[in-house]
C-alpha cells in the first residue's frame, strides 16, 4: 500500500508543487530573503521523506518528470534575450569581460579555499567547475579527475546560495543597475541564479542568461589550463 | 491546441539540442544548444514570439520550481562527502559571494570608464 502510493509519479510531482507553493507564500508573507521558496521546499520534502521513510527512488519517479522541464525552461531564456537584444548588443563586450573576470575569480577562489581547508586534489578538481551549469560542470570535473557526485552537489549549493543571497547582496552593496545584477547572478550561480534574475526583471533575466552561457564556455576553456597553476 | 503546438515547438528544439550535443566534441549541454538555436530562429524571424509566448512565459515564470527535484536529489551525494561536507558547503557559499561581487564590480567599473550603457 505504502509503496503503491509513494512510488507513484503523482506523489513526487504533487509534494514538489505543494512544497514550492508553501515556500512561495511564506517568502511573500515574511519578505525574508533567507526564507527562499526553494530552500523551504527542500526542508519540507526531505523532512517528509525522512519521517515517512520514503526512499529517494520513489520521489524521483515524479521528480524526474519535473527535471525534464529544466531543458525547455533554460531554452526559452532565448526569448528574454531576444526581447532585450539591443541592450545585450550594446553591452556585449562588457558582459564578455565581466564573465571572464568572474570565471577566473571563481576558479582561483575555489582553489585557494580548498587549500585553506586542506582538501585533497580530487576534491579541489570536483569543486572547480561549481559556478557553471550541471552538464558542463560534470564534463569539466571528469576531465580534470574530479568526482561527479561531489561536483553536482557543489553546483546545486552554488545555485541555491546565489538564488538566496543575491537579494541581500544587491541591497547591502547597493547594486541598483539591472545590467550589473544580471551579469553577477548569471556568472556566479548559473541557471538557478538566473531563475532569480528572471524574477527581478526582464533585463536581469536576459543578461543573466547570456552570462551563464559565456561563463560556462569560458570555464570549460580555462579548466584546460588549471593543472598548470595548482 | 495553440499551447500544444507551442509545447511541441519548444520540445522539438530541446530534442535537436540533445542530438547536436552528442555530436559536437565540446561539453555543451542540450539546454544551452536549444537556447542558441531558439535565439537564432527568433533573430532570423523563422519563429515569431507569438509561436512560443504562452509556453515560454509559463516556463519562465515558474523557472525556480523546476529545480526542486535537483536539490532534493542532492541528499544521495551527502554520503560521499561525510567527512568534508561542511567545508564543501562553506566553500560553495563563500566563493559564490566572492564571484557575485567581483563580477558586479567589474561591470560597474567598465560602465564608469566607458561612461554608461545607454
Amino acid at each position: 500500500m505504502k509503496e503503491v502510493v509513494f512510488s507513484s509519479p503523482f506523489f513526487g510531482i504533487s509534494i514538489s508543487i505543494f512544497a514550492f507553493a508553501i515556500g512561495t507564500v511564506i517568502n511573500k508573507k515574511t519578505k525574508i530573503a533567507l526564507l527562499n521558496p526553494l530552500l523551504i521546499s527542500y526542508v519540507i520534502i526531505i523532512a517528509f521523506m525522512v519521517i515517512f521513510d520514503i526512499p529517494l527512488e520513489w520521489y524521483n519517479n515524479g521528480g524526474d518528470f519535473i527535471n525534464l522541464f529544466l531543458t525547455p525552461a533554460t531554452a526559452v531564456l532565448a526569448l528574454t534575450i531576444y526581447r532585450q537584444r539591443d541592450l545585450i548588443k550594446k553591452n556585449f563586450i562588457t558582459i564578455t569581460i565581466a564573465t571572464f573576470v568572474g570565471s577566473l575569480t571563481s576558479i582561483i577562489s575555489v582553489v585557494a579555499l580548498c587549500k585553506l581547508f586542506a582538501l585533497s586534489d580530487t576534491l579541489t578538481y570536483s569543486l572547480i567547475p561549481k559556478s557553471i551549469t550541471t552538464p558542463m560542470a560534470i564534463a569539466v570535473s571528469s576531465s580534470l579527475g574530479g568526482i561527479q557526485s561531489i561536483t553536482v552537489l557543489t553546483v546545486i549549493i552554488t545555485g541555491i546560495s546565489g538564488n538566496i543571497l543575491a537579494p541581500l547582496l544587491i541591497k547591502l552593496f547597493k547594486v541598483d543597475d539591472p545590467l550589473v545584477q544580471g551579469v553577477a547572478l548569471g556568472t556566479s550561480s548559473h541557471a538557478i541564479g538566473t531563475s532569480k534574475a528572471v524574477e527581478l526583471g526582464e533585463i536581469q533575466g536576459a543578461v543573466s542568461s547570456v552570462s551563464l552561457t559565456f561563463t560556462g564556455i569560458i570555464t570549460v576553456v580555462l579548466s584546460l589550463f588549471v593543472t598548470y597553476f595548482i | 491546441m495553440k499551447i500544444l503546438i507551442q509545447i511541441a515547438i519548444v520540445f522539438s528544439l530541446c530534442l535537436a539540442g540533445e542530438a547536436i550535443s552528442t555530436l559536437i566534441p565540446f561539453p555543451v549541454p542540450a539546454s544551452i544548444i536549444a537556447l542558441i538555436l531558439l535565439l537564432i530562429l527568433l533573430l532570423t524571424g523563422v519563429i515569431k514570439v507569438d509561436h512560443i509566448k504562452e509556453k515560454s512565459d509559463f516556463l519562465l515564470s515558474n523557472m525556480a520550481f523546476f529545480f526542486v527535484p535537483a536539490g532534493v536529489k542532492v541528499i544521495e551525494h551527502f554520503d560521499t562527502v561525510k567527512s568534508v561536507w561542511l567545508a564543501i558547503v562553506v566553500i560553495g557559499i563563500v566563493t559564490t559571494v566572492i564571484v557575485f561581487l567581483a563580477t558586479a564590480l567589474t561591470v560597474k567599473l567598465i560602465l564608469k570608464v566607458t561612461g554608461g550603457k545607454k
